[in-house]
């Protein structure tokens, strides 16, 4: 199977750069999955997992990736995510406690704009969990 | 000439010295966190880069223009002021500070201050702020600058202010910082019709500039509060680098000067004897 480079790059600095066969993540729109040779494509990233598969069906390398864009040129896939971290990086105590904190903070708070804040903290942190459950 | 007594010159030396010691300690902890903060501020330019071209391609294959590049009827106006934590370094808090108070001067602002110095400032004329969470600028995170980021984009999106901009310092090199003011909305982008591309939004190109405008103003912010910790770090360090200098000129001239006072003692002390011995 063709390979193409992908890089992935948060305000943190390079995260991968290297070729792989085949990256699937969560975009706002749902799954998507990028072969070699796909289109020119953009397309803003969601919360959710990030699977690179060096070759062909094999076990992929997860990632918690969030927010920011995927950008398929012709010649290199970029990622520029807001948050992405390897699984096996993820503190889960860490992800557990910002999960009660949030969960605690959506019971308290009335007011809209605090709340919304709190529930997005609630799925990153459950984003986080789940990805890091999967690698165990 | 009155001569100051020994003891007082030696006394004297003896806290220039540790006077010396403690502008030569900062100098090196300026300069090495200096490389840090320089290295930081290096690290976030590819993601940068990359939302910057993302977005031109977007507004030069597309028409219509997002709310968040169109140019509006100025009634409000947002600041986000860095500036440092502490003094001792030259006149870098003074001069970005100075520059806000220029650019913001006849307009109707409200203040996002970051840093305790700029925190301290707007408090005490008075200001009106968004937040005084950020309180310290060695502790901001990407993190604080993605939530940031959505503050001031939402709040521009609702009309709260028509138009935003940060103030900070831009790093030149070790030895010049200058302030500066960059305006973060609405966007400038670069169109270019002729590069047009042919590429695949989805959902659609204007879902897509819409959801990366936080990101880019966090990129945008990151940046300039990595440069101004660098710009602080490299003020401190010119500034304490010139103090231990005339720490160390002060401590010649009273040496000096001690010698002399040591030597007319003796003088003095031998002209008694030998006038002594005389009689």
């Amino acid at each position: 199977m063709k390979s193409f480079p992908l890089k992935i790059v948060t305000l943190d600095g390079e995260f991968f750069n290297g070729q792989v066969v085949q990256v699937s993540l969560r975009s706002i729109d749902g799954d998507v999955s990028i072969l070699a040779g796909h289109i020119p494509y953009i397309t803003a990233i969601g919360m959710g997992e990030c699977r690179i598969y060096f070759e062909q069906a094999s076990e992929p390398r997860r990632a918690a990736c969030m927010g920011g864009i995927l950008s398929v040129s012709n010649d290199c896939v970029r990622i520029a995510a807001t948050t992405f971290e390897w699984a096996e990086d993820i503190d889960r105590e860490r992800a557990f406690a910002a999960k009660k904190r949030a969960e605690e903070e959506i019971l308290r708070k009335k007011d809209k704009i605090n709340t919304s804040i709190a529930e997005a903290k609630l799925k990153r942190a459950l984003t986080r969990i789940s990805v890091a459950d999967k690698i165990k | 000439m009155a001569e100051v007594s020994m003891k007082d010159i030696k006394l004297r030396i003896k806290s220039v010295e540790n006077t010396r010691q403690i502008t030569k300690a900062m100098e090196l902890v300026a300069s090495s966190k200096l490389r840090r903060a320089k290295e930081r501020a290096e690290r976030s330019r590819p993601f940068f880069s990359i939302l910057q071209s993302v977005m031109d391609d977007i507004s030069s294959g597309s028409d219509s223009e997002s709310i968040f590049t169109k140019e509006k009827q100025v009634k409000n106006s947002c600041y986000i002021v860095i500036a440092g934590d502490r003094g001792l370094a030259g006149g870098y808090n003074n001069n970005v500070l100075d520059l806000a108070e220029v650019e913001m001067k006849n307009k109707n602002a409200v203040i996002l201050p970051i840093g305790k110095k700029a925190l301290e400032h707007f408090k005490r004329v008075g200001a009106n702020m968004i937040t005084s969470d950020f309180e310290s600028v060695e502790d901001i995170s990407v993190k604080n600058c993605h939530e940031i980021s959505k503050v001031i984009s939402s709040g521009f999106a609702d009309g709260d202010f028509d138009e935003a901009y940060i103030v900070y310092t831009k790093f030149i090199s070790v030895l010049s910082q200058e302030p500066s003011v960059v305006r973060i909305l609405p966007v400038a982008v670069n169109k270019n019709k002729e590069s047009k591309k042919y590429i695949l939004y989805e959902p659609d190109s204007e879902a897509v500039f819409n959801a990366i405008i936080p990101d880019y103003i966090a990129g945008v912010l990151w940046g300039s509060v990595s440069e101004s910790l660098a710009s602080e770090l490299g003020a401190r360090r010119t500034a304490m680098e010139a103090a231990t200098k005339n720490a160390g000129e002060m401590l010649d001239s009273l040496s000096l000067k001690y010698n002399r006072a040591r030597q007319g003692a003796i003088t003095q002390e031998i002209t008694e004897i030998v006038s002594g011995s005389e009689l």
